[in-house]
This record gives structure tokens, C-alpha cells and sequence, in this order.
């Protein structure tokens, strides 16, 4: 801790009491154990004040000076850096660094590792600049580590309130960098902004209140001067949008909702006054195009889930990808994987923009993964559908048209007395919470997915602002039976066309990082990290980290040598409704590997 | 003497409590199956999926078929905290906002006694 200052929660404290008590009051915590409620805390163990903010004494300089618009659009050959939650602009997470090839991936040896002190899912992909790297947590720590060693230069815990509206875990999956300022969304839906060198607070902007079921969980998109985020909070019946904010002021300079309001085009799409409920949350980041200026950013479900009586139409624009101006907000363009969605079928898995030959000619394109169990290619230029194939094992709900629009089996609609087996679950496929990779030079997306089937039941829902806005539920048949497991599945992107898949016992929710030395890292529920041959799928190397994976692993070099960081730790109650080990205790820990000299 | 008088006054306040509210026609909708499906898809729309559970042990919420009422167990305790809610918690009051109006809430009391684990 040397080196670094702090500042407290101010609770006046007095007598200690025993680690015991400590342990006890952790798990009362209807959250599973949230550290960072540390007024509470304080309070309870009457221990002392409890630090929340260690900035660096000495501002940290290596000496690569601030991230700039053309570090940021050229990331994806930066050997030193990782800059962006996706890797790059095009959201490829492919390292440049040959050397991560499949005869030293097999060499690969812990270099340093660090813990969280948190629990819940650490899904954070790292960010690293002037050989610092920037790591979140679960529950909105921030921690500034030497990428060399581990060395702790600053570190933030957002002090959260006691109640925040969570749908699905208490995440946050990273930071955005510009210039000298790190910025992190938070659970209590702010947007903070950090010098980069000392972690002192810029910036602080409440982007809308939490308590109407918002939250920010994802990492924030450079574009500019322009921080572009989503918001969580399709759950409760909110109403989705996508924020850019200046990111020297932090003030807004503009807001796209994805649910039209009266009057607007899509409105029409939603039976009734349904669509000022409609959810359509956008919690995962986007993509950015340079060439054509183009910013890509996708929805997810509309609300309430499972009930689509109460809204019907195509339910504009929840489960699509949108196409916006990045100076303005404005809407260039839309695709809807899923109208209508009654299955939680959030759109918003990550987005690769690839440049492929479809039938002898070059297209731009937008290829993902979806959680409906499809992998599609639409035009980036236009949104034109251009192609759709199942890439996971078990698909029935629908079959897919040559526009694109699902097919819907009729039988496959939640039901009062579900009976019907419907795959994939409302988990997916593959799910926005963790990342995908492509490999340019072979053409591969790879994805973690999870191959289960699940009954979904209708039932009726009230509307009450702040709370969860469901309209149903999912039951877990097959992860009641064990029979949910898990896939890394190699999809050749110009075709859709699965090239490869490896198999895990559990389902696979881990992100993914491609390196073009031709390996595949990921992790899965066991615990292990993962290396996988990129052009077969053969396993090459694991090493058992302990806790679930669920992070989006990164790669960097300094001094010549390269580090893969793959961050472990889960959430045990997600589980239940995912499928995988129950056994294993929460709690993350970050691991960064180096193949030794 | 002390320990007499505590049980009394608790015993009155309770009763105070449960008379203050309305008379509850829960036992009725326990014997209408139409009622107690109602109160079924209003728990699973409304209750179910992320927060209260179908089995006991998962997730921090307070699994509801077991009676260990944390807010009062009678009839109209339960009726109250459905409708009212539990402040300083993510349970909001749900009077007046359900599709049937308040009497669906009575229909989930019935829904959840009726499925109940404990002895009643």
C-alpha cells in the first residue's frame, strides 16, 4: 500500500471485534456478501474508518503519454496495450502477439496474480496502457496494477447503495480510456471519470436513477471526445437507452432511447401504451466503424420477458442492432434479430465488423453470435440480412427466413402448463455477459455458449416502477437433470458455418481472446483457464485458477515478453438457472500468465 | 410478573395488528382452483423468475413455501407485505398495480398456503 493515500467513508467507529462476527454479518447480506457497503460496515464492526479511495502519491508515467483517437482506431495492433473492452473497434479481440502460439501456450506459468475481495461474476476484460493496467470488479472496484507485476499503484471502491436494483449479479465488466482519464459505469447507474495517473475522481455524472431499475455494467466506447455507454435494466420494465457523454466534462450530448415514444416511427410496433414499459436495455458495448463513422450498438429483451400479450407487435427496437451517427445518436439504420421476443432472447452478444466474400463478393458486415441460437451476417452498411445459421447444437424455437425473420414454432410460445422442451434458454447460446473473438487471418469466430433447453411458463405481471417486470419464468429442466452443458464453437464467419466445437461438461460462459499465433484462450466453470489451437479446437493447456470463469481474458507485451490476464470467480446463484458447479465458493481472483524465457 | 405482562401486550398488539386489516377471503380462494391458478401465474409473472423461488436455498431472496414468515404469517401480515412492501429492501408495495386488481394478491396468499411445505 505504500505510495498511496486514501480517503474514508466518515462513520465514527470504536472497540474491534473478532474476525467471527465479521464472517457473520458478510453472510446476513442479502447480496451473498457485498464488501464495498462499507458505511455499513463500518458501523456494525465499530473497527475504524474504512478506506474506499487509495490514490497514487506519485502519478504513475511510463511515459506513453495520453491514449489518443488514433491509439484508440489503430488498438488492434498495439503490442503493448490493450485498449478497448472488444480489443479493437471492430470488436475482433484478436492480439497481434505471434509469439502466443500453440507450442508456447503450452509453456505458460502464473506471473502474478491479485485478488477482488469480491464476490458475485468478475467479468472484467482489463485495460492496459503505459503498462498499467486497469482491472474492475465486481461491485465497482477499481484497481490501477503494474502489468508487469501486480503491484497495487491506486485503487477505487465505488461505495454503493443498500438498494440497487440487480437483475442478474452485482457486475461490471471493465473501463473505457481517453487521453489521461479511465472511466467506469457503476451499478447505481453513474458514469465516473479517473486521472488515469493517480485515480483521483474527474468527473462524476449520475446518468438516471437506479431506483426506476437501471444499472451500468459494461465497459463504456470511445468514439471521439465522446464516451458512449448502455444501460442495464430490462428486467424492470424500463425504457433502453444508449448515452454519449463529453468526456472531459462528462456532461450528455445525447441520449438514444432504442423504445420510440409516442408519435415516433416503431411505436406502432407496440400494442397499446405497452411500449412505455418496453425495456429494449442496451447493457453491452458497442462497435465503431472509422470508415463509414457508423457507431453499432444492440438491444436485449423487451419487457415484461415471458408475457407478450401485454405487448403485442414486434415491440421496436428491443432484440436488434442499430446502426447510429456517433456526433448525434440519430438512427441510420436497424435489424431485429428476435421481434417480439418472448423467450429473453437479449440481442445484444457481441458484434464483430468483418469484411468477408458471401458468394464471390466482398461485404462489410456485422456478424454475431445471437442468444437465440443463430449466428448471423447482416450488411453493416445497409442491414440488409444477409444469412443466419444455427450455431449451437439444439435450436427448436423457430427457424429463420430469408429476410431473416424467425419462424416461429407455435408450440414453442411459454405456455400456463409448460410441457414443451425449448432450446436454446433464456440463457442462450451465447450470452452478452462475456465476449467472443475473430481471427482475421482465418476467417474463425469463436464463442463460449451454453447447450441447454428449458420449459417457459407465462404468467401476469404488475407493472411497479423499480421493480422487476417479468411477466413469467424460465425453469431450468435440463439443469435440473444435469444435462445442460457447454460448447467453444469455431464459426467460419463468411459462412456460418461451425468448424470446430469443444466440448465441456458444464455450459461455457467465459469471454474469449484469439492471438495470431493461432491459440484461443478461455476458461470455463471448473475453474481452468483454457488454450485452445485456433484451427482445430485441440486443447493445448489449462491451469486450474479455482474459481468459475467468467472473464474476458486479454493479452499484452512489455519488454518483449507476452502476459495472457484471464480473471476467475462466479456467482453461485446464477448457476441454478445456467447449469454448472454450485460447489465452488465465490469470490475473484485475477491470474496473469508469461511463457518463461 | 414482567414476563406475563410482555406476553399480554404482545399477545394485544398482535391481535391489533391482524384485526386492524381486512377480513381475508383466502380460505375461499384455497377452495377454488380457478383462484389459486390465478394466484399461481400472478407469483410466477409478478414474484417468480429472479427474485422469490420455486425450491427452498437458492439466491438471497426469502423462499415463500416454507412459513418462515420474516414479516408477519397471517393472513393479512402476508396480504400487507405483498401489498405494501418491506422498506430499506427491493420489495416495493405491488397494491394497486396487479392486472386483477387487490384481490390477486389474496389469490397469491391462497396460492402459497396452498403450496405450502409446513403444517398450516
Amino acid at each position: 500500500m505504500s505510495g498511496m493515500g486514501q480517503t474514508t467513508v466518515g462513520v465514527l467507529v470504536g472497540a474491534a471485534i473478532g474476525a467471527a462476527v465479521l464472517y457473520g454479518v458478510l453472510g446476513d447480506r442479502p447480496s451473498g456478501g457485498d464488501p464495498t457497503n462499507k458505511e455499513e460496515l463500518s458501523a456494525e464492526l465499530k473497527v475504524g474508518d474504512v478506506p474506499t479511495h487509495w490514490p497514487a502519491e506519485t502519478p504513475i508515467d511510463n511515459g506513453a503519454g495520453p491514449v489518443t483517437s488514433d491509439m484508440l482506431e489503430k488498438a488492434s495492433a498495439a503490442r503493448d496495450q490493450w485498449l478497448h473492452y472488444s480489443g479493437d473497434y471492430r470488436g475482433f479481440r484478436h492480439s497481434p502477439l505471434e509469439d502466443l502460439n500453440p507450442e508456447n501456450a503450452k509453456k505458460l506459468q502464473v506471473e502474478w496474480s491479485f485478488p477482488t475481495g469480491t464476490t458475485g461474476q468478475f467479468e472484467v476484460s482489463p485495460v492496459v496502457h503505459d503498462g498499467v493496467m486497469f482491472m474492475t470488479t465486481s461491485y465497482n472496484r477499481l484497481m490501477a496494477l503494474d502489468a508487469k507485476d501486480g503491484t497495487l499503484l491506486w485503487r477505487y471502491d465505488h461505495v454503493q447503495p443498500k438498494n440497487l436494483r440487480l437483475c442478474c449479479g452485482p457486475v461490471n465488466r471493465g473501463v473505457a480510456i481517453a487521453g489521461d482519464k479511465v472511466l467506469m459505469g457503476t451499478l447505481d447507474a453513474r458514469l465516473l471519470a479517473f486521472n488515469r495517473k493517480t485515480g483521483e475522481i474527474l468527473w462524476d455524472t449520475e446518468v438516471i436513477a437506479y431506483t426506476d431499475g437501471y444499472n451500468l455494467t459494461s465497459a463504456p466506447l470511445i468514439v471521439g471526445d465522446l464516451a458512449i455507454t448502455g444501460i442495464a435494466g430490462g428486467e424492470y420494465g424500463t425504457r433502453g437507452f444508449i448515452d454519449a457523454y463529453d468526456v472531459n466534462s462528462g456532461e450528455r450530448v445525447w441520449r438514444h432511447y432504442t423504445v420510440p415514444a409516442e408519435g415516433e416511427p416503431g411505436v406502432e410496433s407496440w400494442a397499446g401504451d405497452s411500449y412505455k414499459r418496453g425495456g429494449a436495455p442496451a447493457w453491452t458495448t458497442g462497435a465503431y466503424d472509422p470508415e463509414t463513422d457508423t457507431l453499432f450498438w444492440t438491444t436485449g429483451n423487451p419487457a415484461p420477458d415471458w408475457d407478450g400479450t401485454v405487448r403485442e407487435g414486434d415491440n421496436l427496437y428491443s432484440d436488434s442492432l442499430l446502426a447510429l451517427d456517433p456526433k448525434t445518436g440519430t438512427r441510420k439504420w436497424y435489424f431485429q434479430y428476435t421481434p417480439h421476443d418472448v423467450w429473453d432472447y437479449d440481442g445484444n452478444t457481441h458484434i464483430f465488423l468483418v469484411d468477408v466474400d458471401v458468394d464471390g463478393k466482398p461485404v462489410k458486415a456485422v456478424a454475431q453470435a445471437n442468444r437465440n441460437g443463430y449466428f448471423y451476417l447482416v450488411d453493416r452498411t445497409s442491414g440488409k440480412f444477409i444469412h443466419a445459421n444455427a450455431y449451437v447444437e439444439q435450436v427448436n424455437w423457430a427457424t429463420i427466413d430469408e429476410n431473416g425473420r424467425p419462424v416461429v414454432d407455435p408450440s414453442k410460445m411459454p405456455a400456463e402448463e409448460p410441457t414443451e422442451r425449448v432450446c436454446p434458454s433464456n440463457m442462450g447460446g451465447m450470452n452478452g455477459a462475456w465476449t467472443g473473438a475473430f481471427n482475421p487471418d482465418l476467417g474463425l469466430v469463436y464463442v463460449s455458449s451454453v447447450e441447454s433447453c428449458q420449459h417457459y411458463q407465462v404468467g401476469i405481471s404488475g407493472f411497479v416502477k423499480g421493480m422487476p417486470y417479468l411477466g413469467g419464468m424460465p425453469i431450468a429442466i435440463d439443469v435440473e437433470a444435469g444435462k445442460a452443458y457447454g460448447h467453444m464453437t469455431a464459426i467460419e464467419a463468411a459462412t456460418g458455418e461451425v468448424k470446430w466445437r469443444y466440448l465441456d461438461r458444464n455450459p461455457m460462459m467465459a469471454g474469449a481472446l484469439s492471438t495470431a499465433g493461432g491459440v484461443v484462450f478461455t476458461g470455463n466453470q471448473e475453474g481452468y483457464a483454457l488454450a485452445l489451437d485456433a484451427k482445430s479446437g485441440e486443447l493445448l493447456w489449462n491451469f486450474r485458477m479455482g474459481g468459475v470463469v467468467r472473464s474476458q481474458p486479454i493479452a499484452y507485451e512489455i519488454d518483449g515478453e507476452s502476459y495472457v490476464a484471464i480473471g476467475s470467480g462466479g456467482w453461485s446463484t446464477l448457476r441454478l438457472l445456467s447449469g454448472g458447479p454450485t460447489n465452488i465458493p465465490d469470490g475473484g481472483h485475477l491470474f496473469v500468465f508469461k511463457v518463461p524465457k | 410478573m414482567k414476563k406475563t405482562i410482555l406476553v399480554a401486550f404482545t399477545a394485544l398488539f398482535l391481535h391489533a395488528c391482524d384485526s386492524g386489516g381486512p377480513s381475508s377471503p383466502v380460505a375461499g380462494h384455497m377452495a377454488d382452483p380457478e383462484a389459486v391458478k390465478r394466484g399461481r401465474l400472478v407469483f410466477a409473472g409478478t414474484c417468480g423468475a429472479y427474485c422469490h423461488k420455486l425450491a427452498p436455498g437458492q439466491g438471497g431472496v426469502p423462499y415463500l413455501f416454507d412459513c418462515g414468515w420474516k414479516h408477519g404469517g397471517s393472513d393479512q401480515q402476508i396480504y400487507a407485505t405483498i401489498r405494501d412492501g418491506v422498506s430499506d429492501t427491493q420489495m416495493v408495495g405491488f397494491g394497486g398495480v396487479l392486472p386483477g386488481g387487490d384481490d390477486d394478491i389474496w389469490k397469491i396468499v391462497a396460492y402459497l398456503r396452498t403450496n405450502s411445505t409446513c403444517e398450516q
